[in-house]
């Protein structure tokens, strides 16, 4: 058959009377669940993605038939090898990209899922880290021959650590073991135990054969015993984080929209909880607050937004408030940080050096980082730390820093959304790492030895003598102090900056 | 409280926060504007991030004068309806060449006419980020793609200086000489953008619909001839068929399927029975073995 006939015919397939069925193809999924993977090849990862999409998903015909033309097997089998339909994302195409993440995406009736896939090799730290903090859920995998290793407890600390809340362990190859339940169940309570030190909210362990299709979409006949769910209608069930966040009220302000007449709009998302029109709302760095009157989409005013809605707050006062702000409720706020403690994954080729200048990203704010310190290094085969001075990549380092200003940060166990943290290198611009905040403090501490402290009495004598007490003149000051700083460390200076007095605005310093 | 947010209300507030990122971290943003429907839904999400406001950057379109006649007139429309303040960009050094879709191989039109365009484009304006609609599902060498998609000096993709990306923080600081290509529509599928100009009741260049056209099959794809630079080689005559396309690009470059379907509700429904992913449509990308990864790697989308 030509090309040609071969387009009419389909078309004539396609266009067929189907428009009854639009109403239910258009529906709108109930949700957006991102899947990410942990395992090596070995495990059968490729296999199990494959399994999925061919049994759960909307493939198109044209990739269905490739792998059914291809003749390729799966191993030791007469069915088709289902892991070619992730070539292109895991095997082929090393595009030498250094965090190597792919995304893959597909529709049950339900839900959308999205695959999020980093390669389990080697250097997988990293990479994993980076795709596990877009997930929701993560499917670990284990061979049932070898059941938990090392491996896995590397794979889960990294999934508590970036914040996954629900882990399922596939237990693959079942077949391999005569789908034993004895070998099942003692998988399953190492995985337990394993489990047990870390915040999980749902650990669930599933038998399973991605080669045959056992408990992946169809539930196994071979494993009677087993009476819990598949992993796609477990999957199906699992909430999504968006849907899980905290019912604190945060709304980093990403810019101020104006339309050239009286509005002026806080644009943002809700990161958690919700807010409503007569809400009051503060910004916990300049302390000013305000009470919204008006919650705007092009889609029409909103009475209410909460955790996952895209708005623009406008308030009944005029309050100086910009980028880098994170609205709150007024007895329920983020601290305004001067000093933090973080867990980051080290993300950078290039190891971590005193003397190169960092800058802190927030949700929505960039801070000149003035001192910042290597406490410990994190196993995560064991989860003891051990102190250090340095790292590179793929290091979980405890690092300490004081920001040449206030920010607004939450710690991450309490407020998750806004307790994310990236490192960068304030020359090149890259991400070197990424991190959760686990302590905040608002007041500043003394530079770390070794540091040569650039004094305020000396910047002010100087270099900012035209400046006043205002408040927009204290920020221009550390934004000089800052400038330096950075030049000073580009010269291979190790530089701390004098943290500013604290700002009087009449709170008592313990809230 | 309403109801959960269905996938496409987190899929639109995920574009509209990545719009409000790159808006405030860049210097001077543009959107790369294509016409198309992936085009028009970016706009209409780039339109609700700033709502009331007006968008904070100019469209660039990057015309080859190979496209069809009714997406100029659709772009020229849209920019006055909206009140869009519409750059249009063409490498006349190029057209002076001589260079062409139909006599020259499509790589070396597509290079000269569209990926040196834009780079010209975008030197020339001194943008530093450009906002485009590519997403990750529609091709493999896509699927790895950042949000914020870092180009060194001379717009030359370079993997290694790909930045991570973790949970919903966006770093755009730019080191000497980076500029960015922005993608707010990452996440997207082929199938979300139909559903979602279903929903939000988006117009569509009519060129979506089917309708009786001006046909040459050439290679075993339809093509339409939309105006007589295009004419008929030996063996081959212009016929009237009843097509549409899935894809809109440069005319000559871009095949159409037959079709029945003339309303955006027939249309939903082809697209999402669809038994071929779109990009078979792009003449393009069957060039040579890899092509999209090349021409990223070029400076083109």
């Amino acid at each position: 058959m030509s090309v040609h006939a071969l387009h009419k015919m389909k078309a004539a397939e396609d266009s067929a009377p189907r428009l009854d069925v639009v109403p239910n193809l258009v529906r709108d999924l109930g949700g957006i669940t991102h899947l990410l993977t942990c395992g090596s090849v070995d495990d059968g990862k490729s296999t199990l993605i494959g399994r999925l999409l061919w049994d759960a998903s909307d493939l198109y015909e044209d990739q269905r038939e490739t792998v059914r033309r291809s003749g390729r097997k799966a191993a030791g089998t007469d069915l088709p090898d289902f892991s070619m339909l992730l070539d292109g994302l895991v095997a082929e195409r090393e595009q030498g990209i250094t965090i190597d993440i792919a995304w893959k995406y597909f529709d049950t009736s339900t839900r959308r899922f999205v695959i999020i896939d980093s390669p389990g090799h080697e250097q997988y730290t990293r990479n994993m880290a980076s795709g596990a903090s877009h997930a929701d859920v993560a499917i670990v995998l284990v061979d049932a021959r070898s059941g938990v290793k090392k491996q896995t407890k590397r794979h889960t600390a990294i999934l508590d650590l970036v914040g996954v809340k629900h882990v399922v362990l596939a237990v693959n190859k079942m077949d391999l073991v005569n789908w034993s339940e004895d070998v099942f169940r003692k998988i399953e309570a190492d995985f337990r135990t394993l489990c047990w030190k870390f915040n999980f909210w749902d650990a669930t362990a599933i038998p399973l054969s991605a080669v045959f299709g056992d408990n992946v979409t169809n539930p196994s006949t071979n494993m009677a015993w087993y009476t819990g769910p598949t992993l796609i209608q477990h999957l199906e069930k699992t909430p999504s984080r968006v849907s899980e966040a905290g019912s604190v009220f945060r709304f980093p302000v990403q810019t101020v929209l104006r339309d050239g007449q009286d509005f002026r709009g806080l644009a943002g998302t809700v990161t958690s909880g919700s807010i409503k029109v007569g809400d009051v709302v503060v910004d916990t760095l300049s302390n000013a607050s305000g009470k919204v009157v008006r919650i705007a989409t092009m889609s029409g005013d909103l009475d209410s937004a909460s955790a996952g809605q895209a708005v623009a707050l406008q308030l009944d006062v005029d309050i100086d408030v910009s980028r880098g702000a994170v609205l709150s409720v007024p007895d329920a706020r983020p601290t305004a940080a001067q000093t933090i403690e973080a867990r980051f994954v080290w993300l950078s080729e290039k190891a971590f050096s005193l003397t190169d200048g960092y800058l802190l990203r927030t949700s929505t704010d960039l801070i000149p980082i003035s001192a910042i310190e290597i406490k410990a290094l994190l196993d995560l085969e064991t989860m003891a730390s051990r102190p250090a001075r340095a790292c590179t990549a793929n290091d979980i380092a405890i690092i300490k820093i004081s920001l040449g200003r206030a920010a607004a940060i939450d710690v991450f166990s309490e407020i998750p959304e806004t307790g994310t943290l990236l490192i960068v290198d304030s020359v090149t611009g890259a991400t070197v790492a990424g991190g959760v905040a686990t302590s905040v403090d608002s007041r500043a501490e003394a530079a770390p030895e070794g540091h040569f402290v650039l004094k305020r009495d000396m910047l002010a004598n100087g270099l900012n003598r035209d400046l006043s007490m205002s408040s927009k003149d204290r920020e221009e000051f550390m934004r000089r102090a800052n400038e330096v700083a950075i030049l000073l460390r580009a010269a291979g200076v190790a530089v701390a900056i004098e943290p500013p007095p604290p700002v009087d605005d009449g709170m008592d310093p313990g809230l | 409280m309403t109801a959960s947010p269905s996938h496409l209300d987190l899929l639109e507030a995920e574009s509209i926060h990545i719009f409000r990122e790159a808006a405030a971290q860049f210097r001077k943003p543009v959107m790369l504007y294509s016409i198309g429907k992936d085009s028009t839904v970016l706009l209409h999400l780039a339109r609700k991030a700033f709502f009331p406001a007006p968008l904070p950057f100019p469209l660039l379109h990057i015309d080859t004068t190979w496209k069809f006649r009714e997406m100029i007139a659709f772009r020229d429309r849209t920019a006055r309806e909206l009140g869009l303040d519409l750059i249009v960009y063409t490498n006349h050094d190029g057209i002076k060449r001589g260079i062409n879709p139909i006599d020259h191989a499509p790589s070396i039109h597509t290079d000269v006419l569209k990926t040196q365009a834009l780079k010209q484009a975008l030197d020339k304006y001194g943008f530093d980020a450009g906002f485009g609609g590519a997403r990750r599902d529609e091709e493999a060498s896509r699927a790895k793609e950042r949000v914020f998609s870092f180009r060194a000096a001379g717009h030359r993709w370079d993997p290694r200086k790909q930045r991570p990306e973790m949970w919903n923080l966006l770093n755009g600081r730019l080191g000497t000489g980076e500029t960015v290509r922005v993608f707010p529509m990452s996440n997207w599928t082929e199938k979300d953008v139909w559903r979602y100009i279903l929903r939000e009741k988006l117009e569509v260049v009519p060129l979506y619909f089917a309708a009786e056209r001006p046909t040459i099959v050439r290679d075993g794809q339809i093509l339409m001839q939309d105006d007589d630079r295009l004419q008929p080689r030996a063996g081959e005559k212009v016929e009237m068929r009843k097509i549409r396309f899935r894809t809109l690009g440069d005319y000559p470059l871009t095949a159409a399927v037959e079709s029945e379907a003339d309303t955006i509700e027939a249309v939903v429904a082809e697209t999402l029975n669809a038994q071929t992913s779109e990009r078979q449509g792009r003449l393009i990308d069957h060039d040579q073995a890899g092509a999209m990864e090349k021409k990223k790697q070029e400076g083109y989308f």
